[in-house]
């Protein structure tokens, strides 16, 4: 038996803790009660703070729903701009390309506080500044710049002769878009569409600088929590950004598999 | 053309803006064209921070890419403990940053889940013997949370890479007579790290700029750059605001050098391909 072999059980449980831990002991921090040092699990266990979460009017619920629409809008329009943006990009050959992929790069690779800060000028201008609206367009910049990335990566790799062969035979654009490409890139779409709802469901600094306090998503909630020194109910709330983003994950594979399933 | 600009119009007016600003002709406090804000870069706890910032980045990015290498390459086979292997090692990928940290921080703190679990073996008697893994200057808890997290992406990147790119050339080097240490010396560990290099160098970047883990975990003495440009963005002193322009602009040149230097060290090596 090599060292590799006799390694890999070793790293194999090292990966399940890894994965398993860190969410297990949020869902149990967030459902314990009065668990202080040196207990190794809670001597109360209570829904109270999901309760508290959920009830009417609770704070946590109404930001969740906030974050919810934020991603769920960021990532249908990420993924409708940054389709014909990479596309076009795609077309381009020598520098003009490497000048638009360094472009589309530089929303992606520039420091969230750097975006946050640089927008705020642009939001203040447009009127948008402690609005949904402006939380939202300050979600798009990055998300449009990861989206037209991943568009220029497919549109590269793509065969267009099916589509010159529905001209061909009569389709008019629209027809080539919807009974043509769109159901080849069905994936792809559902991708691009969870890449932009990660990227604002993730987004802290935009949402802080451009909503200026009056827009309260879920990890602003969180780090409320965690400043009050109220760690139950922090537990609870990173739950919360977990759980949608590990589900929208599964839901968007799920689909994919049955619409691939779906003869056209 | 047009379509690239339209992407990076927003980040181009905020740089523009951050460079007037930093110049003093716009902005709060603005009076005409001076170097005074520049003076900011003279002060200790810039460039405390930007090391300090550095440091977790490059220690966080190394762990999560020596993770990601050490799993590509137990675990590259199509056997079903493989596949699951893969599986957890990727499954943490769509956790937030900051989900992440809230963990990280019931994990690693003072009275954290390591610290009762050591007392229950013995080795602690208080929570104040616990070794300080958060809020301290050597940025423990913060890297070990980040390398966690961006270990998932870099073992997406390192399993793609073995799987499209090693095969066969192993496969070439054991009929050559190539032991299994000299062909993971000589073909899969230059694969992967030639592979990885792009992620490694994206995860660095991203590492160095992010917000909300460090607002976590990290201490307030030296105080990282991402959380020094945004305090002094908001400092009630609106003397003191223009000086998060001037480092808006230092975070996005070491952003920038580090995509410069992968770029120069790719079109070193692409010259060495076959």
């Amino acid at each position: 038996m090599t060292a590799g072999q006799l390694s890999r059980p070793v790293v194999l449980a090292a990966l399940g803790v890894s994965a398993l831990a860190p969410v297990g002991l949020l869902l149990v921090a967030s459902v314990g009660r009065d668990w202080f040092f040196p207990a190794l699990w809670p001597p109360t266990v209570s829904l109270e703070s999901w309760q508290d979460a959920f009830r009417g009017g609770g704070r946590m619920a109404a930001a969740l729903g906030t974050s919810l629409v934020l991603a769920v809008t960021t990532g249908l329009a990420s993924a409708a701009v940054g389709w014909p943006i990479g596309r076009a990009m795609a077309d381009l050959r020598g520098w003009p390309r490497h000048f638009g992929a360094a472009a589309a790069f530089l929303p992606v690779a520039a420091p969230p506080v750097a975006v946050a800060t640089g927008l705020h000028l642009s939001a203040l201008i447009a009127g948008v500044a402690g609005t949904l609206g402006g939380v939202f367009l300050s979600h798009l910049v990055p998300a449009v710049g990861y989206a037209a990335l991943y568009f220029l990566g497919i549109f590269t790799l793509f065969d267009r002769r099916i589509e010159d062969e529905a001209r061909t035979l009569g389709a008019p654009p629209r027809t080539v878009l919807w009974r043509v490409t769109l159901p080849m890139l069905r994936r792809q779409v559902g991708e691009a569409f969870l890449l932009g709802f990660l990227v604002s469901w993730a987004q802290v600094a935009t949402t802080l600088v451009i909503g200026g306090g009056r827009v309260r998503t879920l990890p602003l909630e969180v780090f409320a929590y965690l400043q009050a020194g109220q760690d139950r109910y922090a537990a609870a709330g990173a739950l919360l950004l977990a759980i949608p983003a590990l589900l929208m994950l599964g839901v968007v594979r799920f689909a994919v598999e049955r619409a691939e399933a779906t003869p056209l | 053309m047009l379509a690239a600009l339209i992407v990076s119009l927003p980040v181009l007016l905020g740089v523009g803006y951050s460079v007037l600003a930093s110049l003093g002709l716009t902005g709060p406090g603005a009076n005409g064209l001076s170097s005074a804000r520049l003076a900011v870069l003279g002060e200790p706890v810039v460039w405390t921070g930007l090391a300090w910032s550095l440091w977790v980045a490059a220690a966080s990015t190394g762990i999560a890419a020596a993770g990601a290498v050490l799993v590509a390459a137990l675990f590259r086979g199509g056997a079903r403990t493989d596949r699951t292997a893969r599986l957890l090692a990727v499954l943490p990928l769509p956790i937030p940053h900051l989900a992440a940290a809230v963990a990280g921080l019931l994990l690693v703190g003072q009275s954290g889940l390591l610290s009762r679990l050591l007392f229950a073996l013995g080795l602690l008697s208080s929570p104040g013997e616990m070794p300080a893994l958060v809020y301290d200057r050597a940025g423990l808890g913060l890297i070990l949370t980040l390398a966690w997290k961006e270990f998932s992406f870099l073992a997406l990147v390192a399993f793609s890479v073995v799987a499209t790119r090693g095969e066969r050339l192993e496969e070439v080097a054991r009929t050559l007579g190539a032991r299994p240490a000299a062909v993971f010396r000589r073909v899969t560990w230059p694969l992967l790290w030639r592979g990885l290099l792009p992620a490694v160098v994206a995860v660095f970047v991203f590492v160095a700029s992010t917000y909300e883990a460090t607002a976590v975990l990290a201490p307030s003495d030296p105080l990282a750059l991402p959380l020094l440009t945004l305090e002094r963005y908001t400092d009630a002193d609106l003397s003191r605001r223009g000086d998060a322009f001037v480092l808006v602009l230092l975070g996005m040149a070491v952003s920038l050098l580090a995509v410069a230097a992968h770029e120069w060290a790719r079109s070193r090596w692409d010259r060495f391909e076959p």
